[in-house]
């Protein structure tokens, strides 16, 4: 048995027929082919599968499709495109915040949200908002910075690099 | 060397974009037209008598294609060292997670609705989790034919011990004990299967050793290794874990017997319960010192636990057992170790690979050394440091060796002296040092070098072909960055080919730190063949020597004349054309100068390069709830001439923080042989919360048996880790941790006791 749903997803409308118990990260990666959007745990606990609902964070694997229905969701697919990434994608790439890379979607979908609703947070904030992101290969300092760097003012780090005139 | 273009530069990953952008195609994002799902039951307790198992019910699950168990597989014992392995269990099972049946279906769901139907009758045996309970007369036997659980044993000796350690001015003795932990890498193991009408196997797997593990998969499944073809596409984190695996053979035992591509992933519960995380191990040492603070005579016991089989528990015991011996300036050394069987997950390789664990206890016995003696931690170390161009006690021929000026630096930043001489309660600095190797030669058997393909392309592209493995670590970029100099390219023109055992060159893989430096080598003797083809052309073409050709930025000019420039692109197109599409194609190898070790003394030299690292951190203690925040963080490395100076600081960070997880809340708790926390939650690693700032420091010795004086990084990064964390611990409190990892409970208990040991 199977549910009609309508989700909007990266801008574009997809009425789909889902499972009732199928998840969020499944239809998105599955019937819909964005795998952008990683499974790390299937339990809501690594943070890897993270996608924006309504413009939130949510962990979509611990999230039902039927959720979603009538929702906006926005994946990694959905931020910048070839030749034109978005900053964070650019910042995370020059500023060697991408290692492994399987932690990098969720990671990147994570520190959109926050800029989103924070434009200019200071190191503290960043590490809590990434609080529930796992990555394993980077320490997170790189990926700390990438965020900052794209905060509008208020962290050290910002100002000290205006400072330096760089 | 100060001429290098593309060397020692940062850059991004070459593939970070594509992963940023999310377009990278995982392993585990690799679809097949027809592809089936796979699920392993798994055996639920940690000891018993298979009686009987009935598929009869799953099978007949709508939806399901296969079932399987040990009667579907060849049943050849095989295993990457010892034979003790079987795809499935075959009679009894031997630890919480074995593999007991699996299940093939059009889709997981019913994948996993079929696993409940199959019904297994077991009988409990006794079962023992404790590799030293293990030992004793009368434990239950996890593999019959191995009396008192013993899976290998490994003796090395060199001096004399006992005189030296009775001639010492101090000698401390102690056991110490280190935990199991789990390498928690972001995605699962598994891979896909496929086998064509010719019974010919193609399997896509995240692995670190793509042509080891393929001979041996060969064995396991009664073919050869070229009956079998592993693609490795990007996969997400190894740390030592990714080596060879039930999962990927199970996978193409279900494709086998459907005739369908197959994929088998491990759900994160099963990966906790069924990787091969580290080895846990008891260690005693003594350890004597003269009064000046000399380091006269070390013995070692270890007692690690393989776990129900073999992966690579004997080697890592074994690199346990007298890898730090060539830290200092050891005489007189003498090591047993005891690789066991017990009824728990089997254990394997994770950073550091027994290093690790040795580290943390001859370390912590330094400070307890130093302190006796009334000498700074930090001057001790320097007095016994190995120096450049001397040969260890084991016959390990140090080329550069940059130890003391890590340890120099190291406490310069760190403020050391100042912050040692003002104690404060509670607050704590300590310092630890490691040495590592970039290869190990006795651990691929029949070389242990490498080798590469480089192809030009008609428009001057150049494809790297290796036959290692990026996890994750950048070893693509750097092995591009090394290219690209030998070429006098510019590093957008170079492109690594995907790891391919049809194409390309047989690798040993990623692990012993080598990927650099065997790896490196390899495809910088390929990069040499195809420079001295396309010198040719140029110099016919500019009536000169080859040996005069160089490439700059892409433009070939005869040395002294760089006005009379031929475009690479132009040489590139015309070599093709000449030879009627034939590209250039350079091949190459490196023999490194390693001696195998002797069998009975261990006498050799295991690799070409060896880094050294020296680690500070500082701590401050919580005496009310005993949480350990470390405070700051300070590790200088000599891993020869860097690469990639963003790499390596990203290799620094990540090996720092995992490091600190296993010092202060990593552990896999066992209790009645199962394990109690397989999840994320239960399972702490450490968050952008816990990291500190790692103030990292590079000091760059070349090596002239690096590659441009390279030398790895991957595991001297966390090696020093927790005894750095450890003995500032002791500064903090005056308290001796002698068993990872170092809780808040723990430290809480001992602030009670109020004493020292």
């Amino acid at each position: 048995m199977k549910t009609a749903i309508t989700i909007t997803v990266n801008g574009e409308r997809h009425s789909l027929e889902v499972k009732p118990n199928s998840t969020l990260v499944d239809v998105l990666r599955d019937q819909l082919g964005l795998r952008g959007t990683k499974k790390g745990c299937g339990e809501g606990k690594c943070g890897s599968c993270t996608v924006l609902l309504d413009g939130l964070p949510v962990s979509s694997c611990i999230l039902l499709a039927v959720q979603a229905d009538g929702r906006e969701v926005v994946t990694i697919e959905g931020l910048g495109e070839r030749g034109r990434p978005h900053p964070l994608q650019k910042a995370f790439v020059e500023r060697g915040a991408v290692q492994c890379g399987y932690c990098t979607p969720g990671m990147i979908v994570t520190a959109k949200a926050l800029l989103e609703s924070n434009p200019s947070p200071d190191e503290r904030i960043v590490r809590k908002a990434i609080a529930g992101n796992l990555c394993r290969c980077t320490g997170y300092t790189k990926i700390v910075d990438a965020i900052l760097s794209l905060a509008d003012r208020g962290s050290e780090l910002v100002k000290r690099e205006k400072e330096d005139g760089s | 060397m100060s001429d290098l273009q593309v060397m020692g530069k940062s850059y991004p990953q070459i593939d970070a974009m594509e992963k940023a952008m999310g377009k990278t195609t995982f392993v585990s994002d690799l679809v097949l037209p027809n592809m089936l799902y796979g699920r392993i039951l798994r055996s639920p307790f940690p000891h018993a008598k298979i009686l009987n198992i009935n598929t009869a019910k799953a099978r007949a699950l709508p939806g399901v294609k296969a079932v399987v168990t040990y009667n579907d597989t060849p049943g050849i014992p095989f295993g990457p060292r010892t034979e003790d392995w079987t795809i499935f269990a075959k009679d009894k099972v031997r630890f919480f997670g074995d593999e007991v049946a699996a299940v093939a279906a059009i889709d997981e769901d019913t994948a996993e609705e079929a696993l409940d139907l199959i019904q297994v009758e077991y009988e409990e045996l006794p079962f023992v989790t404790d590799p030293v309970e293990a030992l004793k007369p009368g434990a239950p036997l996890v593999h019959e034919d191995r009396p008192n659980n013993i899976a290998a044993e490994f003796r090395i000796e060199a001096g004399d011990v006992d005189e030296a350690l009775s001639k010492s001015d101090f000698v401390y003795e102690d056991r110490y004990q280190t935990n199991q932990v789990y390498q928690a890498y972001l995605e699962p193991m598994g891979g896909i299967a496929d086998v064509d009408i010719s019974g010919r196997v193609t399997l896509w797997a995240g692995t670190q050793i793509p042509n080891m593990s393929r001979m041996t998969y060969a064995k396991a499944l009664g073919l050869a290794p070229d009956d079998i073809r592993i693609i490795v596409p990007d996969y997400g984190g190894g740390f030592g874990g990714k080596f060879e695996t039930n999962v990927h053979l199970i996978a193409i035992v279900l494709a086998q017997k459907t005739g369908r591509p197959v994929r088998v992933f491990n759900t994160r519960y099963d990966d906790f319960i069924a990787g091969n995380p580290r080895v846990p191990m008891y260690i005693d040492i003594k350890i004597g010192a003269t009064e000046e603070g000399l380091l006269t005579g070390k013995e070692v016991k270890v007692i690690g636990a393989a776990g129900a089989r073999v992966v690579y528990a004997q080697a890592i015991v074994s690199t346990a057992c007298y890898r730090v011996d060539s830290l200092y300036r050891f005489k007189n050394v003498r090591a047993t170790g005891y690789t066991v069987y017990t009824n728990t997950v089997p254990t394997g390789c994770f950073r550091g690979f027994g290093n690790a664990q040795m580290t943390f206890v001859l370390e912590s016995a330094l400070d307890t050394i130093a302190e006796a003696l009334s000498i700074d931690p930090a001057e001790l170390r320097k007095k016994n440091a190995i120096g450049p161009n001397e040969t260890s006690v084991h016959g390990w021929e140090i080329k550069s060796c940059a130890l003391r000026e890590c340890i120099s630096k190291a406490t310069e930043a760190a403020n050391w002296a100042e912050k040692r001489k003002k104690r404060k309660k509670f607050k704590g600095i300590g310092i630890a040092c490691c040495n590592h190797v970039s290869g190990n030669r006795p651990f691929a058997r029949e070389f242990d070098g490498g080798s590469g393909i480089v192809r030009i392309g008609r428009d001057g592209r150049v494809l790297v072909f290796h036959g290692e493995s990026d996890m994750g670590q950048g070893q693509k970029t750097a092995f591009a960055q090394i290219v690209a100099e030998r070429l006098g390219v510019p590093l957008e023109m170079v492109h690594v080919a995907q790891v391919d055992t049809d194409i390309s060159p047989f690798g040993c893989g990623s692990f012993a730190s080598r990927g650099t430096v065997m790896g490196g080598h390899g495809v910088l003797a390929a990069a040499e063949d195809a420079f001295r083809q396309l010198a040719e052309i140029v110099a016919a073409k500019l009536e000169a020597n080859p040996d005069d050709v160089v490439c700059r930025d892409g433009k070939f000019f005869i040395k002294g004349s760089p006005d009379t420039a031929i475009p690479f692109k132009d040489v590139a197109d015309q070599a093709a054309t000449l030879r009627h599409g034939a590209p250039i194609v350079g091949v190459g190898f490196y023999d490194p100068p390693t001696v195998l070790p002797d069998p009975e003394t261990k006498y050799g030299n295991i690799s070409p390069v060896y880094p050294f690292a020296c680690h500070i951190a500082e701590v401050e203690v919580d005496p009310d709830n005993g949480v350990v925040e470390v405070t700051n963080y300070v590790a200088a490395h000599d891993s020869g001439k860097v690469v990639n100076p963003m790499a390596i600081e990203g290799q620094i960070d990540g090996g720092v923080l995992q490091g600190m997880g296993w010092a202060l809340m990593e552990n896999m708790v066992v209790k009645d042989g199962r394990l109690v926390n397989p999840d994320f939650l239960d399972y702490l690693v450490p968050t952008a919360m816990d990291a500190p700032r790692v103030n990292k420091i590079l000091v760059e010795p070349i090596d002239p048996n690096g590659p441009y004086g390279a030398k790895g990084i991957g595991e001297p990064a966390l090696n020093p880790v927790t005894a750095a964390i450890g003995n500032a611990i002791y500064d903090a409190t005056g308290i001796r941790m002698k068993e990872l990892p170092i809780t808040p409970e723990k430290i809480l208990a001992r602030l009670k006791e109020g004493r020292k040991e």
